[in-house]
This record gives structure tokens, sequence and C-alpha cells, in this order.
């Protein structure tokens, strides 16, 4: 393999994309030719580099896209249903005729099929969204047993205080599947930051949750409570850890509510590190207001 | 997970479903039931808006291509014949529809990537999550200039070269199924990745 060829193929090696065979010819070329293992290397380093710059799902824009298709959806009302019967161009009268004679046709096959009882349900229809479980084979008779997993959907209303309401938006908070969902729950929670539950709850998200969006509707919710001493260590806390600046902005927002002395060394902390512009400025205004030297000396 | 076609869509969302249980919820779905159809579009959806926020790197257009992927989907279930996974023919639909987006905006203008907001101006670059470069501001300025650069270089991409570096790279699909996807052959869209790794190469040689 000349090192024209094996340079071709290097992105294809990194995303496996290659035989066997055409890996091992790549491989084997590595191994003996030096500057082709610096280019391979560079070439590792560059795929790294377009990794960190994929952007990031809000949380927040995921479930307002869910909540505006959902409403559209309501507003279209169900799909038309379409068969191929309508598809056919015959003039209106043929239709009739073309129905009985399915009727008619279907009406024969089952009357020459048919072998046997029909199967027999204990349900009214078989469950559409399910998952068997286990069967159970039948006696010499030929039937069988199945025992099948259906999920089913139940619908819940109620105050938003209620305790039931409120345990099952706490549990919907912590759905580590659907960010989206997380970000609606932390929205109607917000209402509830009083409680002390429900204070933790966010406290929690917003150290805890890896969605930028979700952490944001949790600062958002605790806006009236920022004067909480537990709630203040935390914002102190993403103030100096989170990676996104808009979560460090808010952050700086609450603190900075109320003036007080213990915040200028983390304001003074988070200048010593801060990367971004936009915070830097942030920081460097609140620490203005209080009187405080940018940095330490 | 593995599909039928033996595709990897492990970057899908964490809700997706079993290739069984997704073809009853499709049945469901076709059938007029709200909750399976509700249940389809979570399964999929963050991995489509990822793409299009990635493609098109505005969050209005990319919760646009968003609605009118899913309201395709929802009035046209019913002609979904399982002659391809689901996956493919609703990338399909989401991979036309950015395409087109990405064409017409190649005929106007490129975006800008500051704009105005309420707290003055902000550069959207630097929303994109930056890993910190900690305590040593060369680094950092390269850091800053590297993801400026791979973002021109993602820019003049051709749309077609842009689709399939991005789902390649970003969303960790097999080179078969992106061909399934953009309707054409596993060598052309091996070709077009090519292409499209090797402007990045050559735009950020000197980075690296």
């Amino acid at each position: 393999m000349t090192c024209e060829l094996a340079n071709r193929q290097y992105s294809l090696l990194l995303y496996g994309e290659l035989t066997f065979e055409e890996e091992e010819l790549v491989q084997q070329h590595l191994d003996g030719c030096e500057g082709c293992r610096e280019e391979f290397s560079r070439v590792k380093t560059l795929h790294r580099a377009v990794v960190n710059c994929e952007a990031e799902l809000d949380g927040a824009l995921l479930a307002e896209c869910r909540r505006t298709l959902r409403v559209t959806v309501a507003a279209i009302g169900p799909p038309k249903k379409h068969s191929w019967f309508d598809g056919l161009t015959w003039g209106a009268f043929l239709k009739p005729l073309g129905a009985f004679a399915l009727i008619t046709l279907g009406f024969l096959g089952a009357r020459l099929t048919s072998v046997g009882e029909p199967p027999q349900f204990s349900q009214s229809s078989v469950p559409m969204a399910s998952r068997v479980r286990y069967v159970e084979p039948g006696n010499s008779s030929g039937r069988v047993q199945i025992v099948v997993e259906e999920t089913s959907q139940r619908t819940f209303s109620g105050e938003t205080a209620s305790e039931p309401i409120r345990r099952l938006l706490l549990a919907a908070a912590r759905d580590s599947s659907d960010a989206g969902l997380r970000v609606e729950s932390m929205d109607i929670l917000r209402a509830s930051a009083g409680s002390a539950e429900v204070r933790r709850a966010l406290i929690f998200a917003l150290q805890h949750d890896p969605n930028a969006g979700v952490r944001l509707k949790a600062l958002d919710g605790l806006k009236d409570s920022s004067g909480d001493p537990e709630t203040r260590h935390a914002l102190a806390q993403v103030l100096l850890a989170d990676d996104n600046p808009g979560v460090r902005t808010q952050a700086i927002d609450l603190l900075t509510q109320k003036k007080e002395a213990a915040m200028v060394g983390v304001l003074q902390e988070l200048m010593r590190k801060e990367d971004n512009s936009y915070v830097r400025l942030k920081c460097q205004k609140a620490l203005h207001e209080m009187n405080a030297s940018v940095e330490t000396f | 997970m593995l599909t039928g076609n033996g595709e990897a869509v492990a970057t899908l969302g964490t809700k997706a479903v079993s290739g069984l249980d997704e073809a009853a919820l499709i049945r469901a779905a076709q059938a007029g039931d709200q909750y399976a159809f509700e249940q389809l579009v979570q399964a999929y959806d963050q991995s489509v808006l990822r793409l299009a926020l990635n493609l098109l790197r505005s969050p209005d257009d990319a919760s646009d291509i968003y609605q009118e992927a899913f309201l395709r989907v929802y009035r046209n279930l019913h002609t979904f014949r399982f002659d391809c996974t689901f996956h493919t023919w609703l990338y399909r639909i989401v991979t036309n529809l950015c395409l087109d987006h990405l064409r017409k905006r190649k005929v106007r203008r490129e975006e800008p990537t500051v704009v105005e907001t309420s707290e003055g101006p902000v550069d959207r670059m630097e929303v994109v999550p930056e890993k910190r470069a900690e305590g040593d501001p060369a680094r950092k300025l390269l850091s800053l200039q590297l993801g400026s650069r791979i973002t021109q270089v993602l820019t003049d991409m051709t749309p077609r070269e842009r689709m399939v570096f991005e789902m390649r790279h970003y969303q960790g699909m097999r080179l078969r199924a992106i061909g399934d996807v953009l309707g054409t052959t596993e060598e052309a869209a091996k070709n077009c990745l090519f292409r499209a790794t090797q402007k990045m190469r050559a735009a950020l040689g000197d980075f690296v």
C-alpha cells in the first residue's frame, strides 16, 4: 500500500468503515511508515476536535417542540385513513359492486378455509402495544396460553399543590431518559418552590442534571429562594463548576440579588478561571457593585 | 442497538424502542392511536432535533424542521409499509427537509454567528460547549479559533457533504444506512464523506 492510498483511508479507519482486510493493510503500512503515523495522529486529533463542536441539545427547546407538535396534531385531528379501494378510478356506481364482490369473496373464502374453532381471547381485542411475557404450551387440543404484559396509560389531574400530583411531578423531574419531560415538570414545580422537598429537587437538578436546559429551568425555579443558605451554597458550587455559560450567568444573577461578603471570594475565584467573556463581564460588574477588587492579590 | 438492517441506531433517543415494540407502535399509530404516535415521536425526536440543530445551527430553524418532519410522518404514516426501517423512513423525510433548507440558505446570505439579544450581542459559537483549556491563554485562544474554523468549514461544505459528515460523525450512522436514507449507494456516501473529511483536513491542517 502506498502512502497516498493509506492517507485516503484514515478517516474511514477511524469511523470503522473499512473491511478487516483493508484495515489490516492500513495498519501494516502505519507500522512501517513514520510519516504516515504522524499524519494519522493529526487526523485523530482533528476528529476529536470536531466532536467538541457538536451543538448541545437544549431540553427547553425539545419540550417546546413537543408541545407545539402535540397542539398541531390535536388541531389537525386524526389523519384521513386511505385504502387502496379509494385510489381506484372507477365510477361511483361501480364501488358498491366492487364492495359486494369482495364481501362475497371473503365469505366464500372463510367457508372454504376455516377449520375447527376460531381462537378465543379473554379480552375483546389483541393488545396493540404489548410484550409477550411467556407462552405455555397447551395440551393435545393444540391450544396455547400466552401471558402478555401491557403498559397502561392513566390520566391524573389536580391542583399542582396537591400531594399526589406533586409526587408525580417530582418523579417526572427525575426521569433520566427524557430531558423534555424534566423541563416541563420543573416548569410546573417552580410554583411550589416554597416547599423544602421541591426546593431540594430543584437544587439536585441544578447540580446534577446533564442537560443545560433542565439546569436553567431549575435555576429559574430557585429565584425566590436565592436567600436560602442551602440554595446559595449550591449556586456557588454551580457557578464554579458548571460548563454552560448560560447557567453560570444566571447563577451570578441569583447570587448577587443579595449582596453578601462571602460571595466576593466565590466571584474572585470565578474571575481567575472563567473563559467566557460575557460571564467575566457579569462577574466583574457584580464585584464592582460590591466594592470589591476583581482579583485577589 | 441494531435494527433489522443491521444499522447502528445507538445514538437515537434513550427511549428507542426494540424492533418488536416499534412495529407494534407503528401499527397502533397507523390505526389512529395518538399515544402510540407520541411514543414513536419521543423515541426519535431527540436525534432528529440534534441533527437539525447541528446542520442548521439555529434553534428556530431546527424547531421548524422538527415540526414539519413529524407532521409529515403523522400525515403519511399510513403509507409506511415496513419495506425499510422506520428510522430510515423518518430520516429520509428529515434529511430532505434539511437539504432543502441548506440549499436555500446557500442561495441566500450565510447567517452571522453573532446575534442581537436583550442582553446585547452574543456570539452563538460561545454557546457551543467548549472543553475548557484551563489556565492556558494560548490553548484557550487556539481552542476558540479551532471551533470557529470548524464551523466555517462545515458551512463551506456542500449540503450533501455536510449531511453525510453529520450523520456519520455526530449521529454515528453506518455509511450503508446513510446511503439508504439519501437514496444512494454506500460507495457514493463513502466518496462524499471522503471529500468532506479532506476539506476538513485541508482547512484545519495548521491547527493540529
